[in-house]
């Protein structure tokens, strides 16, 4: 058994995960960050992508967006506004919001409203890849 | 003694009334149960996001950035205050409505000036009520483009509203953010709060109780700490607004239902008092009549 941290990762409308860890791999905003126990304490944020943590020996994968991760010695906390199983994220729902995104940046925008857009792009985007990769 | 008709015509009036009373006791109750849901699944990540910045800004090293820019150089009475104030969007809530309303007026004649104050309103009881204020010769600014509801609040409209504030804190049209919510203390009791937003405040910031400095690690931020701090600021702010947005929509659910259970329950009294009293006159009307009667017979008998 290999040595493990607390995790917990919270997103805005529950508790996605707590419990300890042996593993875990996120995306920040300049690469993939691995993080094993006893690791140094750490802030960094996370932009909407891909993550997973292992537990038991086995990789759990999730799509998670906007956020950032807290990392202390004996504990990880990571909020993020949203944090879906593969399974769970709607994939009809995903792609009519990637439809939306589209047709939205094909209009004339002010600029706020693009990169409102724009990040609504991606979420859609980041929730198909990851339920294509994982979910069958 | 009363006209029977009128209070027939009354009572039936009252029974409609009652009606829509129920009806709307009905439906805030419904959506108090969602709001509440809702409460209960973000206040976790509510708490938590303050718990975490804050042990974050512990192990922060001192920096200059921009939303901890407390703008010092600003005399008082020029100092540009943004309120957000969180209102419903409909009346029939009791003093919901009301309590906000005049707790924000407090605010803004505890102001240095007036004039300084921008307000931007959720809802739209709020929205008519200052801009009624303005048109009678009030100085202060609501903004006008500042259209958002109250109604089932989500993230994104949040997240919305703190680009709002936070670029025009950055473009210096706004010195000081606070946010003026209702929040839901037990499930009975509500009470007004204000929570600063900006600038960022570091309460604890490295220093114990005791006033010497604590000894705490410095974490290391990827890519730097100003990087992270420009982001992580937005996401704090975003969160604290959908916490009070969440929490300001439970509180508007309950005061509806409770005004409008109170409603309810005096309707129903009404009426009851209203029946008795036509039950009377209806039985006087029938006496009487029964007396008429009688007198004509005997007189018809003599």
């Amino acid at each position: 058994m290999a040595k493990t941290f607390y995790l917990e990762i919270i997103a805005s409308d529950r508790i996605f995960f707590q419990g300890d860890c042996e593993h875990l791999v996120i995306t920040a905003i300049d690469g993939l960050l691995g993080i094993l126990a006893g690791h140094e304490p750490l802030v960094t944020s996370l932009p909407t992508g891909e993550l997973k943590y292992m537990v038991d020996g086995e990789w759990k994968h999730a799509a998670i967006s906007e956020g950032f991760i807290e990392v202390m010695p004996d504990k990880a906390v990571i909020l993020a506004d949203s944090c879906e199983l593969p399974e769970e994220i709607d994939i009809k729902r995903a792609e009519e919001a990637r439809q939306r995104a589209e047709e939205m940046l094909r209009q004339q925008q002010s600029i706020r409203e693009y990169y409102e857009t724009q990040a609504a792009l991606n979420r859609a985007m980041n929730r198909l890849k990851i339920s294509q990769k994982h979910f069958r | 003694m009363p006209n029977i008709r009128e209070i027939r015509e009354r009572i039936e009036s009252i029974k409609q009334i009652l009606k829509i009373t129920n009806a709307m006791y009905l439906i805030s109750s419904s959506k108090l149960k969602k709001a509440r849901k809702a409460l209960d699944s973000t206040e976790p990540y509510f708490y938590k996001l303050q718990e975490t910045v804050e042990s974050v800004l512990e192990h922060t090293p001192h920096m200059r950035q921009l939303y901890f820019d407390k703008r010092s150089n600003i005399p008082e009475e020029q100092r540009k205050k943004g309120y957000i104030v969180i209102t419903g969007d409909k009346g029939l809530c009791g003093s919901y409505n009301h309590n906000i309303l005049k707790y924000t007026e407090e605010k803004l004649d505890a102001a240095a000036d007036p004039g300084n104050c921008y307000l931007f309103v959720m809802g739209q009881v709020g929205r008519m009520y200052f801009h009624r204020r303005i048109k009678s010769g009030r100085k202060t600014y609501v903004d006008g483009e500042f259209l958002y509801t109250t109604q089932n609040p989500t993230l994104y409209r949040a997240g919305e509203i703190a680009d709002i504030v936070l670029e025009k804190f950055k473009n210096g049209e706004l010195d000081e953010v606070s946010l003026l919510y209702t929040d839901m203390v037990t499930s009975g009791t509500q009470e007004v709060r204000t929570v600063r937003l900006l600038p960022f405040e570091r309460r604890h910031f490295g220093k114990a109780e005791d006033g010497t400095m604590k000894k705490l690690p410095k974490a290391s931020f990827v890519p730097s700490p100003e990087k992270v701090m420009d982001y992580l600021i937005p996401n704090y702010a975003k969160g604290i607004i959908y916490g009070a947005m969440v929490e300001a929509f439970c509180c508007e659910q309950h005061s509806r239902m409770t005004a409008m259970d109170a409603a309810t329950t005096s309707a129903k009294d009404m009426i009851r008092e209203l029946s008795l009293l036509y039950n009377r006159a209806r039985q006087a009307a029938i006496t009487q009549e029964i007396t008429e009667v009688c007198g004509g017979a005997v007189s018809v008998d003599k």
